[in-house]
């Protein structure tokens, strides 16, 4: 196991989302191991000796968006509850220890709320998640929670602009630092994917790295697929997108076979799009700016309350289709493939963006920075009309 | 109390009294139902024999069952089985068990035997023990159809009234309560049926919390393609496993003697559906409904039943499996034991039965004449009797389901870790193995595999005892299916608690089964797994296993359960400290 926790380690610095030495795991077979920074690892051990669980990962997330986010909840309050698809679906809640409720041993009180949930926000320590039976799972809840906090993060300053010491700054030196410039140079891909079996496979496992290195996910998630003849070839259900080697599916279009059970959950919405829009290929990711920019509504009054299934409506932003519905067999499967065709490229509520090439990946992976870095930049420019004196506001 | 009933129906067929009775509420938060509340119920007989007339076969529902908790209409079944010796359970779906509950019981235990055949007839108030003799000797379906006004139905076919080891107890409705030889129990005690009617609400604590738990329950159901996917279980049933077993070079063949046959995909999932033209059915009330019939209305195979009847005998006729599925449904028998224990058969004898033979040997096997008499008593003693103790692939006398171990080692572990033996549903690593869920595994390496195992092992005895479908947990965790016990209960329950109530009951039963002399030397794989590599193909191979590596990982198992290196208890009062 100590090969995994490496490797996991190794992930949490690639995608930045760990703070450097502020990194910990704990993993037990008949016996438990913690490796990495020295009182993080005691604390990682410390509670995953009072589970049943497999692994457990510690570690200071690179932004502090998960502890202003405890600080800025009102008192009693023991929990956040992020909108966006994955934690609805995969996290529920995250609950949190403020500081004060730690005591000189927090690890019994951590295991407590780590015995219901996934992960945990324990403030000033960081983001502790337990992995059920792989040093994988772990490192999976980790990224969802810091996933999750930094887009209601966002989400919350924008609404409700700073309201803490010394967030103003944190945030800028996330602009400035973290964020770093977003777009597809230096990337190779086949202009004119072929149909040729190997080639397909290839440059599916290349995009899949691309997309992850550029930070178009949360973990590793997102899927991928090409259509060829009379098959679709599909990244699998939890598929690491950076490592898809052996991890493609070949699905009949005609759905004589049922190898594909493994492929991603959202097959039928990729072999709708398939046939409603003629594309070769589709991309799908969970960059975080289109997630956060895909919830914000301007409708007042409106009577809908679960929006990321039930609005009916196709909103816009910056010119790409943004739609409700669920994962899986859920409504995205519907709603998606009518709208993609135009602009190439649809947003779902909440969940992430799906976009398409006509002939290879470059146009999908082109069309996925596109959508992010507009969201993006339309999210600062509505953070600093927000931020503006009133008399300054159009 | 919200959920549980708090009665147990106590039932003596020797002399037919029927009581009932208060289980203390301690029991039932500790052991939930289903099977934990059964194996806890068997603690003062679990040394009996399992034909003993004063062993209890008891049916226990779990404080889910009457609400509308996506696949808990489900009863376990637990006694100690015939066939392997061990304590046993089968978890069984369907609208008996929601009756059950209706009828205002937790559980009933039937001990005792009765001098003529009997039924046992059950509603909100009575219980009568009623002569059955005209029914004796009758298959299912006329057994069924001429109690079924009075309520649900569950009865046992000739071959429980014969004591074929592997008899099962079948469900009016199909569903069965299929391995380790319960339906002889059943016979044993003179019992051809049970009939069930009651009217009584499953009352919940807190509904809100109750809609929003089963709301996130339904949601990871969409979410996860083996479930609503539609290549998944929803769609095809699971028959949708065939093509993909045969994909991994692990699909069973001839014995185990290969794990690909080449001619599988007559009897896949999309074959099935062409051929038989297979609706979608399944157990009561579930959302799932991953049971097909054919357009006559007749049950469909499982996977489990069309690779054994299938590539373990080396068959592709559909229509022949399909009978041979319907006939063992009739006379009361498991399919996997049955198919497996011809299969031995066939090979020891040097050629495999071709479907004609097979159902005239599955007819001799229910009436236990002819060849029957000795393939009544499954695979282990029939191999035993021929002189080839080797060709029984079975572990602890129960015969082995259609993954080759070979193909996933966390299912080479599970398989021997299991405490009602040859069993894949207690740690389901083909979850993780195959399926890729919650996360995939890689499934040619024991690495971790003692811990996976330990720990789905308690959360399966977890999904047992409130009564749950496995196959919920291809989409849901215990997070979910704690805030549903937690809403309809009123009594806090999550994942660790519940994992916590698994491993108690989990280790009860170990405790049971080594009290009966169980011990390391019956955790073994037959011997072909570790000198007999599968069919390798499309670039896998599937060497033997490494026996050094499968013990390594064996003694870590009995390490981390807090086993002696033999698989034993070092405490022997290990129970008076459990609720
Ligand atoms: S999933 Fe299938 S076996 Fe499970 S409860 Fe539903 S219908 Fe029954």
């Amino acid at each position: 196991m100590r090969d995994q926790i490496e490797k996991y380690s190794g992930k949490l610095l690639a995608d930045r989302s760990a703070l450097p030495g502020r990194i910990a795991f704990a993993a037990q077979d008949d016996v438990l191991i913690s490796d990495g920074a020295p009182d993080l690892a005691e604390l990682a051990g410390a509670t995953l000796s009072r589970l049943n669980a497999l692994a457990l990962v510690a570690a200071r997330p690179s932004l502090p968006f998960a502890d202003f986010l405890i600080a800025r909840s009102p008192k009693g309050e023991n929990c956040i509850l992020p909108q966006d698809t994955e934690t609805r679906t995969f996290l529920h809640d995250i609950p949190f220890l403020r500081k004060g409720e730690l005591g000189d041993d927090p690890a019994p009180k951590i295991a407590v709320l780590l015995g219901n949930r996934k992960g945990v926000i324990v403030e000033g320590v960081g983001i502790v998640t337990l992995g059920a039976i792989t040093v994988e799972q772990a490192f999976i809840n980790y990224s969802s929670v810091f996933h999750s906090t930094f887009v209601k993060y966002l989400q919350d300053v924008l609404a409700e602009g700073f309201l803490l010491p010394g967030e103003r700054e944190a945030f800028q030196a996330f602009r400035d630092q973290w964020l770093r410039p977003l777009s597809a140079s230096g990337l190779v891909f086949r202009d004119k994917l072929s149909q040729e079996k190997d080639e397909i496979l290839s440059e599916i496992e290349a995009v899949g790295r691309y997309t992850v290195e550029r930070g178009l996910v949360d973990s590793f998630f997102g899927n991928i697929s090409a259509c060829a003849g009379d098959l679709i070839y599909i990244s699998q259900t939890a598929a690491s997108l950076d490592e898809l080697k052996g991890c493609i599916d070949p699905v009949p279009t005609d759905n004589s076979s049922t190898t594909g059970i493994t492929a991603s959950s959202e097959l039928l919405a990729h072999r709708k799009i398939f046939e409603q829009t003629g594309a070769r290929v589709i991309l799908h990711g969970h960059p975080k700016f289109s997630v956060v920019m895909s919830m914000l509504c301007e409708a007042r009054d409106c009577p809908i309350k679960d929006c990321w299934k039930d609005c009916p409506h196709v909103r816009e932003i910056g010119g790409t289709p943004v739609v409700a519905g669920e994962i899986g067999a859920g409504g995205l499967a519907k709603r998606v493939p009518p709208v993609i065709g135009a602009s190439g490229s649809a947003i779902v509520y909440g969940h992430g963006v799906f976009t398409l090439g006509r002939m290879g990946f470059g146009e999908a992976f082109a069309a996925l920075v596109e959508v992010e870095n507009f969201c993006r930049e339309e999210y600062f420019r509505r953070l600093e009309a927000c931020m503006l004196p009133d008399e300054h506001k159009a | 109390m919200h959920g549980w009933t708090g009665k147990i129906l106590h039932v003596n067929l020797t002399d037919g009294s029927c009581r009932r009775e208060e289980i203390p509420t301690e029991l039932l938060h500790a052991y939930l139902g289903g099977r934990g509340l059964g194996v806890r119920l068997m603690r003062d007989f679990f040394r009996l024999d399992p034909f003993d007339p004063e062993i209890p076969l008891i049916f226990a529902v779990g404080p889910l069952c009457g609400t509308t908790s996506p696949t808990s209409a489900r009863l376990a079944c637990v006694t100690r089985s015939p066939l392997t010796g061990t304590i046993y359970d089968c978890s069984a779906g369907g609208r008996f068990a929601w009756r059950i509950k209706a009828a205002g019981l937790d559980a009933i235990s039937i001990t005792g035997k009765s001098a003529q055949p009997v039924f046992l007839a059950i509603d909100d108030t009575r219980a009568e023990i009623l002569p059955a003799g005209a029914l004796w000797g009758k298959g299912i379906k006329e057994t069924v159809a001429s109690l079924k006004e009075r309520g649900s139905v569950t009865a046992i076919g000739p071959a429980g009234e014969n004591g074929v080891l592997f008899a099962n107890i079948m469900m009016g409705e199909g569903n069965s309560i299929g391995r380790g030889g319960l339906g002889a129990v059943m016979g044993a005690k003179g019992l051809k049926a049970i009939t069930v009617q009651g009217s009584g609400v499953t009352g919940v604590a807190d509904r809100e919390r109750f809609d929003a738990a089963r709301a996130d329950v339904m949601r990871l159901f969409r979410a996860s393609p083996v479930i609503f996917g539609e290549l998944g279980i929803a769609e095809y049933g699971t028959p949708a496993l065939v093509d993909l077993m045969a994909q991994r070079r692990m699909a069973p063949t001839e014995n185990f003697r290969s794990t690909f046959f080449a001619e599988s995909g007559n009897y896949s999932g999309p074959s099935i559906r062409r051929e038989c033209g297979a609706r979608k059915e399944g157990c009561y009330g579930c959302p799932i409904q991953c049971k097909k019939s054919s357009d006559k209305g007749e049950p469909l195979p499982e996977y489990e039943t069309v690779n054994h009847f299938g590539a373990l005998n080396g068959n592709s006729d559909l229509h022949a499996i399909v009978r041979a599925n319907t006939l063992c449904n009739e006379l009361g028998m498991d399919t996997i034991s049955a198919a497996a224990t011809l299969s031995a058969f066939g090979e020891a004898r040097g050629r495999f039965p071709d479907p004609a033979e097979v159902a005239s040997l599955l007819w001799e096997i229910a009436s236990r004449r002819g060849e029957g008499e000795l393939l009544a008593l499954g695979s282990r003693r029939v191999a035993q009797e021929l002189g080839k103790p080797e060709l029984s692939m079975s572990v602890k006398s129960l015969e082995l389901p259609a993954y080759d171990p070979r193909g996933a080692y966390g299912m080479a572990l599970a398989y021997v870790t299991s405490n009602r033996g040859g069993c894949h549903l207690r740690a389901y690593p083909i979850s993780h193995e195959i399926l890729r869920k919650p996360v995939p595994t890689d499934r040619f390496s024991f690495s971790g595999k003692a811990r996976i195992i330990k720990i789905a092992e308690d959360v399966n005895a977890a999904v047992d005892s409130l009564v749950a479908c496995k196959f919920a947990f291809f989409g849901a965790t215990l997070e979910e299916y704690g805030e549903l016990l937690s809403a309809v209960t009123g009594v806090e329950y999550g994942p660790e608690s519940l994992k916590a109530i698994g491993e108690r009951i989990y280790l009860t039963e170990r405790f049971y089964n080594c009290e009966n002399g169980f011990d390391r030397a019956d955790d073994a794989l037959p011997e072909r797994f570790f000198s007999e590599a599968g069919s390798a193909g499309e670039g896998i191979d599937v060497p033997p296993l490494d026996r050094v590596r499968f013990e390594e990982e064996l003694q870590k198992y009995y390490r981390i359960r807090g086993l002696t290196t033999d698989g034993t208890f070092t405490d022997p009062s290990f129970l008076e400290v459990l609720p």
